[in-house]
């Protein structure tokens, strides 16, 4: 109960009960004040009235005031036909109430009457009038009834407002109590997660509602923690595992050499096995480090305007003599007059490298490598197509995973760090990176970076008398 | 044969480096911590220095700008674990002429000092001769003897590179350093295909090589006279 009061819901049920019972207050108010009115106008007419038939014929006035009296059957009726020396001629009043002016209006006067020889300890409506003769006729009424619609309302007000107190209230410990056991799954769930359970998810309900939308969110950042601490899983795994097997045997070379061999000549062959063994390992543990160096780098001094066209053109030209080896023709197609773009040259270097690489690996004798630079609208587009085997659909955005090796590649040699590596400096540039199928056949991969200054460009061209318009986007290789 | 010193507070790798640098008749000397270093380089002369960038007693990049401040020009090799692409820069920037990122192979780092000791002077040359290789820059045509050689113009910059180090070990990293003017470690074989195709060009059916390779580390061109 104690946390029910601290959660949010109850308070807020609360302060909507509250709410409630002072509405009620104010409509019971109003709705009184109202009758009171109505019922003190209604009382001052009709004293207004009588006093005045009463004056306006003075021969019956004594008749007519009794009669006002007499007619009465619970004594509330009180008035009285006074000589001008102030002697009752009629009526039960003794007096005329002292300070009632004798205008013919109804007024308030405090209950200084006497009736029949006793004090009237209370108040009377009352209304006088002078005749012609000099005597006062006065017509009063009791307050009784009026004070009497207060109490009841009063009243009506106590009744009402307990059953309105509690059933507000049992309305707000309802609601609260149905948002706390949604909260308490919830919560039990979330206790779950943060026990290490990232497999547990929030209960979702069908409302669609804000609570539940809140929930969807929280699976879904679930979802991608759960995806991201298992990719690092299998990084962790997957280094372990390549690291183990050039380990092993290099351990059971070492072994044997030691054990077996008999000439220098024999034993220099086991050093220059297990050299290349470690600088295996050694590769690729360099490799792992530079993605996480490179993911985890900033955009920084390293960034300068890069000619992607000289870059695409270089690569092509790195790579043309092992591909001619291979019998892949490899050529490159460059969209002239490109602007620059904003990056680290060496690391684009290398990340096209990596894409050429692997097209020229994965494509068999006799096919094709095409390197491109395109523009598209505000973008450069560098491209690599091969007609190699090409990627399964579902293995299109797996490719860049780190340790992932394609369905197709596995006959291959490489260790799946090379997209990897790829993909970080991509996303380092803020630059967007695809595998597609090529139109070629086989693989298509594509980088997609903004052009650097196209709105300067832009300007320039629109603005012949700029000092330089045209150099920012001449070709420079 | 020069005097190096060599700053490195791990006692494994000093020893190694010392050991495959005196093999190579170079006098080596070692400083521990970053003060000793500084003392040392004060105290003599010394052809290049080594040094680590993380050392007990300051950072190693600190030292080199103290020594710079001072006029201090030796050539100066930075080593490091960081290998990023600003980290390098830093190295550069503060007063390195090389930057090496660990781990580094010994045969590496031997063939940088190399390089350092040995930068060529800016000749205004335009015509090379290795033995009976010929270089003409400004025509960018190279001849051997009387044979004319087809040369692309990376091949052109190629063999200028590695004929103005004639008997000198370039690795693969400093060509492609030097020549590509790219920095990052390509697979090894892709330098070894560009060289092999030069070597084609330029050793021709029963000549004398002039480049000669040397087992896992680089090559080097040797006159043939």
């Amino acid at each position: 109960m104690t946390d029910l009061m601290r959660s949010t819901t109850a308070r807020w049920a609360l302060g909507i009960a509250l709410w409630s019972v002072l509405l009620a207050l104010a409509t019971f108010a109003f709705v009184y004040w109202q009758t009171a009115a109505f019922l003190r106008e209604e009382l001052a007419e009709t004293l207004r009235l009588e006093v005045r038939a009463a004056a306006a014929d003075p021969a019956g006035a004594a008749a007519r005031v009794d009669t006002w009296v007499a007619m009465d059957l619970h004594a509330t009726h009180y008035g009285g036909l006074f000589g001008p020396d102030g002697g009752r001629r009629s009526g039960n009043l003794d007096a005329v109430p002292p300070d009632l002016a004798r205008d013919g209006e109804a007024y308030r006067v405090g209950a200084r009457v006497d009736i029949a020889g006793h004090r009237l300890d209370d108040e009377i409506w009352a209304a006088a009038l002078a005749l012609a003769d000099g005597s006062t006729v006065v017509v009063a009424h009791d307050a009784d009834e009026i004070d009497r619609v207060r109490t009841r309302s009063l009243r009506a007000l106590g009744l009402g407002l307990v059953p309105t107190l509690v059933l507000s209230g049992l309305g707000g410990l309802l609601l609260a109590g149905r948002a706390r056991r949604r909260l308490a799954a919830t919560e039990a769930a979330v206790a779950q997660v943060m026990r290490g359970d990232l497999g547990r998810r929030l209960p979702v309900g069908r409302h669609g509602d804000e609570f539940d939308r809140l929930a969807g969110n929280v699976n879904r950042m679930l979802d991608e923690i759960e995806r991201l601490l298992g990719e690092v899983r299998s990084v962790g795994d997957a280094v372990a595992h390549d690291l183990r097997t050039p380990l092993t045997r290099l351990r059971a070379r070492l072994e044997r050499t030691r054990d077996h061999a008999g000439s220098v000549a024999e034993f220099r062959a086991a050093i220059d096995q297990g050299l290349a063994w470690i600088d295996q390992t050694l590769a690729m543990v360099t490799a792992v480090l530079r993605i996480g160096e490179i993911e985890h780098g900033r955009r920084s001094a390293g960034f300068a305007p890069v000619d992607l066209a000289q870059v695409v053109r270089e690569v092509a030209e790195f790579f043309e003599p092992i591909a001619e080896d291979k019998a892949v023709l490899l050529r490159a197609a460059v969209e002239a007059g490109l602007p620059p773009v904003d990056g680290d040259r060496d690391l684009l270097f290398e990340a096209l490298s990596n894409l050429v690489e692997n097209a020229v690996k994965f494509t068999p004798p006799g096919g094709a490598v095409r390197v491109g630079l395109a523009r598209s609208g505000m973008h450069a587009v560098v491209s690599v197509d091969d007609t190699g085997p090409g990627l399964l659909p579902g293995e299109r955005d797996q490719v860049f995973r780190r340790f992932y090796r394609a369905e197709r590649a596995r006959q291959t040699p490489g260790n799946g760090l090379g997209l990897g590596l790829v993909a970080a400096i991509a996303a380092l540039h803020g630059f967007s990176v695809e595998a597609e199928a090529s139109a070629e056949g086989g693989a298509r991969f594509a980088i997609t970076a903004p052009l650097r200054d196209e709105a300067a460009r832009r300007r320039a061209q629109a603005e012949p008398a700029d000092p330089m318009p045209s150099r920012a986007a001449g070709p420079e290789a | 044969m020069a005097r190096l010193l060599l700053i490195e507070d791990d006692a494994e790798t000093a020893g190694e480096v010392l050991a495959d640098l005196r093999e190579r008749g170079h006098v080596v000397g070692w400083a521990e911590t970053a003060p000793d270093g500084a003392a040392r380089m004060r105290a003599a002369t010394w052809d290049a220095l080594i040094l680590d960038r993380m050392l007990p007693g300051g950072d190693g990049l600190g030292l080199l700008q103290a020594l710079r401040r001072e006029g201090d020009r030796t050539p100066a090799l930075v080593l490091s674990a960081l290998g990023t692409v600003d980290e390098r820069i830093r190295g550069l920037r503060a007063g390195g002429d090389d930057y090496l990122t660990k781990p580094f192979v010994l045969a590496e780092l031997a063939a940088r000092i190399e390089a350092l000791l040995r930068r060529p002077a800016d000749t205004r040359e335009t015509i090379l001769r290795v033995g009976s290789l010929e270089l003409d820059l400004i025509a960018g045509t190279g001849r051997r003897g009387t044979r004319d050689l087809a040369l692309l113009p990376r091949e052109l910059k190629l063999l200028e590179y590695l004929m103005r180090r004639p008997g000198q070990v370039v690795t693969r990293a400093l060509l492609f350093e030097e020549v590509w003017n790219y920095r990052f470690t390509p697979k090894s074989n892709l330098i070894d295909v560009h060289l092999g195709r030069l070597r084609r060009k330029l050793e021709a059916e029963g000549e004398p090589p002039l480049i000669h390779s040397t087992r896992g580390v680089g090559f080097t061109l040797m006159p043939d006279d």
